[in-house]
């Protein structure tokens, strides 16, 4: 049956005058197809959308192209109306006459306006419609990993009316956070009893996860609990694995005992029974690695610490000290006044052990000669790692991590706390070093997402907009492997055949599959060959 | 899985140049897996063939088609119009696919597309690796499932030559690893090392006589 | 036909061209009425058949024009573009076409002028190429 389109040209408030539009409607009602062109001087306001609900309804038009503005733009805003007139939204393809058209060229623009209309009525032609429908999700979230941020984001979703399985691969909550409540003055003890003390939170201990399957509102997670496994579904998955920090193995001094970690120093200022106070204190810093804000923190404040507290004489050791997150150059400040020695180098130090003390040897690049210093305690250098078990979870998940091993770091375009796979969120020092504001705020923003995801119950999804064909699919895996957002699975086709599924809850349209199939099986619509090679033929 | 390669593209020129009317035949099954020779391959080869032939001010009939096994007289018969309307064929297939068209339509030039390579298997997307040398006399048991006659450089089948390099990489292609050591490993890991004990008599490669038959037991 | 009269395709992703060539017009940034944008969800949509059928129907050119390295909505999109131009590039160079024709670029939605830019660029090959 031959299709009855309608085209739709509109001069935007005349700003479109370059464009003859009487000799381009005369062109575009020639094309096979073309019922009927209408005119407006301003489609997008109330008066023409009603006029093109008129007209769809008038000629019996089935299909619409749209020749104004951007896509980008208004496309949702025609979608809505033509499904007003009783057409599937999806019927409509746009014309970019006006960013693309008019205010692009002083040529001849009606030319390519009816260039322009011409690809798209042959798009529209090939359009198939689409149903939306509903699926039901879960209202229950899993977060990994009991640190600082896991245990307050299970507090606040709890607190908006969500059920939480607070999962912890180790033995107890907050590991890490004594050395956190020093340098940002909270109680960690408190935050841990919140989430203790809520009906709501499931908390788990010594559950490592064994599998994640399945899609978002409806994950799949094999857990193992004392030697058993648990099976589990939720409709989100928050991810606070967190990081670690490791002491570089730069010295040359192998025994450990003059030279600790923050912790251990932590650990040491805070040991009222230490059964001698360190007179002469060294601190190494920003040689291996570009410091983290984390290391930035912890020197300045122990340094600090170790000043105030046991009067010895400090010295810290650096390249370059970075004090751009919140409160760090008061820090900084502090410190110089309270007498810390900061002994610029631009290479690092040589470390050597005499006498049971560490000897730090350094060229000041300020006083341009040799610092030579022997510490009773030297406080080496840390590298700020994703956690152990990152890259575990990252192929549990099915997520990609950056080139430091964090989890997408470095991608501009995914929103803080959202990872490439729809309902696995991300929240904490699991990104990389993002420091205490940022975390915080990040918290607030897993919340707001995962109710707005999954508070309703259901989740409304275009049914199969991109799907493979059965009959045409190989089952070559390509496109599983090959989906950036996790969303095809090998599934059994009617007839039990094996062939890729790909979920319209968890498919994001991008069509890396359709571009990668070798037997031509996936079908994008709105997007497919047959649809995009129509417009080339219009050239 | 049958794994092929296009031929270089000097190469088709030359096969197809004194034909006019082509045909671009296409498989649906390993070569489709193994992008060698699918229908997107296909669609590939016959719009370079265009655009070449027309830049060259020839003339151009190109024609196309992929059928779901070439290996099989049913399906290759549904594209017995198209072949008849061509002065030749040119096959994406296996040599197995090849040869069918060749005897379905025997009057019909059918050329070779693709270069058909080893048996194996997918090591990434678009990667593929030989696994299976087709020998007839398979003793993948107690190898712990490595095959020495395709993965070891030398086919050798009773250890490592002993040119072996650090990291386990083979003498002749360092980008190898050696296969012995791979057996060396897995065998380790069940506990069955004292199988590389055991001498093995060099082994009969006449055990598949050429060219192969197979009689199914049952019909 | 001139080399000036002959279209050029431009396939762009509507999170980052796209959006950057609409920028262009709103800015009354000029460039030559013979590019023609066809707009797709990810440069990584675009499959070589496409490029290779542009060609047969007569453009003298084609852009793929996809989102910034590392920047890509759909993290790898731009990535299998880009090797996919380039497989391509290969393609045409074995029958002896000038791979020139077509060109991969990488630019973020708030850079009209780089897509001015990279229109400019290929309008000049295609005039120096005389075809």
């Amino acid at each position: 049956m031959e299709p009855r389109i309608g085209v739709f040209l509109c001069n935007c408030g005349g700003a479109l005058n370059n464009i003859d539009f009487e000799a381009a409607a005369k062109e575009v009602s020639k094309l096979p197809g073309v019922a009927r062109v209408e005119f407006s001087s301003s489609l997008c306001f109330e008066e023409g959308k009603q006029r093109m609900v008129s007209c769809i309804r008038g000629d019996n038009l089935d299909r619409v192209v749209v020749a104004a503005c951007s896509p980008n733009f208004q496309e949702p805003g025609f979608q809505e109306v033509i499904e007003r007139a009783g057409l599937n939204r999806y019927l409509l393809s746009m014309a970019n006459i006006r960013e693309q058209c008019s205010w692009a060229h002083t040529g001849d623009v009606t030319a390519k306006a009816v260039k322009l209309v011409k690809m798209a009525v042959n798009k529209v032609r090939l359009l198939q419609p689409l149903q939306t429908k509903e699926v039901p999700v879960s209202r229950e979230v899993l977060v990994v990993g009991g640190g600082f941020s896991g245990v307050s984001v299970a507090v606040q979703l709890a607190r908006v009316g969500f059920s939480v399985t607070l999962l912890e691969e180790g033995k107890v909550l907050g590991a890490g956070m004594s050395e956190l409540e020093s340098f940002y003055g909270f109680d960690a003890g408190q935050v841990i009893n919140g989430a203790e003390m809520d009906e709501r939170i499931e908390i788990l201990t010594s559950c490592p996860v064994l599998e994640v399957t399945g899609r978002v509102g409806n994950f799949t997670i094999r857990i193992s609990k004392d030697g058993q496994e648990i099976v589990r579904k939720y409709g989100a998955v928050v991810v606070a694995s967190g990081y670690q920090t490791k002491l570089t193995s730069g010295s040359e001094a192998k025994s450990g005992r003059g030279i600790v970690s923050q912790e251990e120093f932590c650990r040491m200022l805070g040991d009222s029974g230490l059964a001698r106070q360190p007179k002469t204190v060294g601190f190494l810093f920003d040689f291996s690695d570009e410091s983290s804000r984390f290391s930035t923190l912890a020197t300045l404040n122990n340094a600090l610490t170790a000043k105030t507290k046991w009067g010895s004489e400090v010295y810290v050791f650096y390249r370059s000290v970075k004090v751009d997150s919140q409160g760090t150059e008061r820090l900084y400040r502090e410190a110089r006044d309270c007498g810390v020695v900061f002994v610029k180098c631009e290479a690092p130090p040589s470390i050597t052990a005499e006498n049971g003390r560490v000897k730090v040897k350094a060229r000041d690049v300020f006083a341009g000669e040799d610092v030579v210093l022997a510490c009773d305690v030297l406080v080496g250098e840390e590298l700020y790692l994703p956690a152990e078990g990152t890259e575990t979870l990252s192929s549990l998940l099915n997520i990609r991590r950056d080139s430091r091993g964090f989890f997408q770091d470095e991608n501009v375009h995914i929103y803080p706390v959202a990872s490439e796979r729809r309902g696995i969120f991300f929240v904490g020092e699991c990104r990389g070093d993002l420091g205490r504001p940022r975390v915080l705020a990040d918290i607030s923003s897993v919340v707001a997402e995962v109710h707005a995801l999954l508070s309703s119950g259901k989740m409304r999804v275009e049914t199969e907009k991109v799907k493979a064909d059965p009959q045409k699919c190989v089952a070559c895996l390509t496109c599983i492997r090959v989906c950036p957002h996790g969303a095809i699975q090998l599934v059994r086709a009617d007839g039990g055949k094996e062939v890729a599924g790909i979920s319209d809850a968890a498919c994001f349209a991008c069509g890396v599959c359709a571009g990668i199939c070798p037997a031509k099986a996936i079908a994008f619509q709105g997007y497919r060959d047959e649809e995009i090679l129509a417009q080339i033929e219009a050239i | 899985m049958i794994i092929a390669e296009r031929k270089p593209m000097e190469e088709i020129k030359r096969l197809i140049a004194p034909y006019k009317k082509i045909l671009v035949a296409g498989c649906g099954t390993c070569v489709t897996v193994c992008w060698a020779g699918g229908e997107k391959e296909v669609g590939l080869l016959a719009s370079q063939l265009k655009l070449a032939r027309s830049a060259e001010g020839k003339d151009v009939s190109i024609v196309e088609a992929t059928v779901e096994r070439q290996c099989e007289n049913e399906m290759v018969a549904e594209i017995k119009d198209k072949v008849a309307s061509v002065d030749a064929v040119i096959s994406l297939a296996c040599g197995a696919g090849v040869q069918t068209m060749a005897e379905m339509f025997e009057d019909k030039p059918i050329l070779p597309g693709v270069n058909t390579t080893f048996i194996g298997r997918p090591q990434k997307e678009g990667v593929w690796v030989e696994m299976c040398g087709a020998c007839g006399d398979c003793f993948l048991d107690r190898t712990g499932g490595v095959c020495p006659i395709v993965r070891c450089a030398k086919g050798l089948l009773n250890g490592p030559c002993g040119g072996t390099r650090r990291g386990g990489k083979c003498e002749i292609d360092p980008d190898k690893d050696c296969a012995w050591v791979l057996v060396y490993r897995r065998l380790e890991k069940q506990g069955r090392l004292d199988i590389m004990r055991q001498y093995y008599a060099p082994k009969n490669y006449r055990a598949v006589k050429r060219p192969g038959k197979v009689q199914a037991a049952k019909a | 036909m001139k080399a000036m009269d002959k279209q050029i395709i431009a396939f762009c992703c509507e999170h980052s061209a796209y959006a950057a060539a609409d920028l262009a017009g709103k800015l009354r940034l000029h460039y030559p009425e013979n590019v023609l944008v066809i707009r797709v969800p990810c440069a990584g949509r675009i499959d070589v058949i496409h490029i290779l059928k542009a060609l047969e129907k007569g453009a003298a050119a084609v852009l793929v024009m996809g989102c910034e390295d590392g920047a890509c909505h759909h993290i790898t999109g731009n990535t299998r573009a880009k090797e996919r131009v380039k497989y391509c590039n290969m393609l045409l160079k074995e029958i002896d076409l000038d791979g020139r024709r077509v060109e991969m670029f990488n630019l973020s939605p708030n850079a009209p002028h780089k897509f001015v830019k990279a229109v400019n660029e290929v309008v000049n090959t295609i005039r120096q190429l005389g075809r």
